[in-house]
């Protein structure tokens, strides 16, 4: 199964400038994952300064990246959910970086779920370019439907 | 898994659940409420019946999360699953 731009952006709040997922590649329901790209453009606005002369991608949007990739994740798993609108939030996050990302490079995310829950969920995920892992997230959220 | 001796996976899960919730494990008695006494909220009680699922790779169906209100409804549960 396959989910198109248009379903990530009815399950997806963010929008630009803050939306780090362009395309879902991929999501097996059966091993409840879910694969996602990013593709860094020199144009994003954070390169001019994160680092002037020296571009690399923040560790705190590849969190931000895998954390939408999370949350759409829940939304292919839990649609009758997601379809309410409901507010993500972060809970608890824990990270390892290990290699740098740099504009002109595709971001692949890979999310797990340990467990996902109507209410909240726990995902693993990873992220990577074509030469290995560059994060790796296990990531707990809350959701919460407006009344 | 080869057989535990259920006294130790008790001690194992309480002190998981101590670690989640961040008190130590003397306050954590197996009668005491979850949500009433400890203030567990809903991302708690998930990273416990994670926790939980992963170590002893079983599954916690979503409608019986609301039930395990203290440490012995926990072991209640483990006892009848493994």
């Amino acid at each position: 199964m396959s989910l198109d731009l248009e379903h990530i952006m009815n399950v997806l709040p963010q929008r630009y400038p803050f939306r780090f997922v362009d395309r879902v590649i991929s999501f097996n329901e059966g091993k409840r994952e879910i694969t996602c790209i990013k593709n860094f453009s020199m144009n994003e606005y954070f390169f001019s300064g994160h680092f002037p002369g020296n571009p690399v991608v923040p560790g705190v949007i590849m969190i931000e990246a895998m954390a939408q990739a999370a949350i759409l994740l829940f939304g292919a798993l839990k649609p009758d959910v997601a379809a309410q609108k409901p507010d993500f939030f972060l809970g608890r996050v824990e990270a390892k970086f290990k290699k740098p990302v740099y504009p002109g490079d595709t971001l692949v995310i890979e999310a797990t779920a340990a467990k996902i829950l109507d209410s909240s969920g726990i995902v693993e995920a990873a992220a990577k370019v074509k030469n290995g892992v560059c994060a790796q997230t296990t990531i707990a959220f809350g959701v919460k439907i407006n009344t | 898994m080869a057989p535990k001796n259920f006294e130790v996976i008790k001690q194992e899960v309480k002190k998981a659940v101590a670690a989640i919730i961040e008190i130590p494990e003397s306050k954590l008695t197996d009668d005491i409420k979850f949500i009433e006494d400890l203030g567990i909220d809903s991302m708690m009680a998930l990273e416990i019946v994670a926790s939980i699922e992963k170590k002893y790779k079983i599954v916690i169906p979503e409608e019986d999360i609301p039930k395990m209100r203290c440490l012995r409804d926990i072991y209640n549960s483990l006892e009848k699953k493994l």
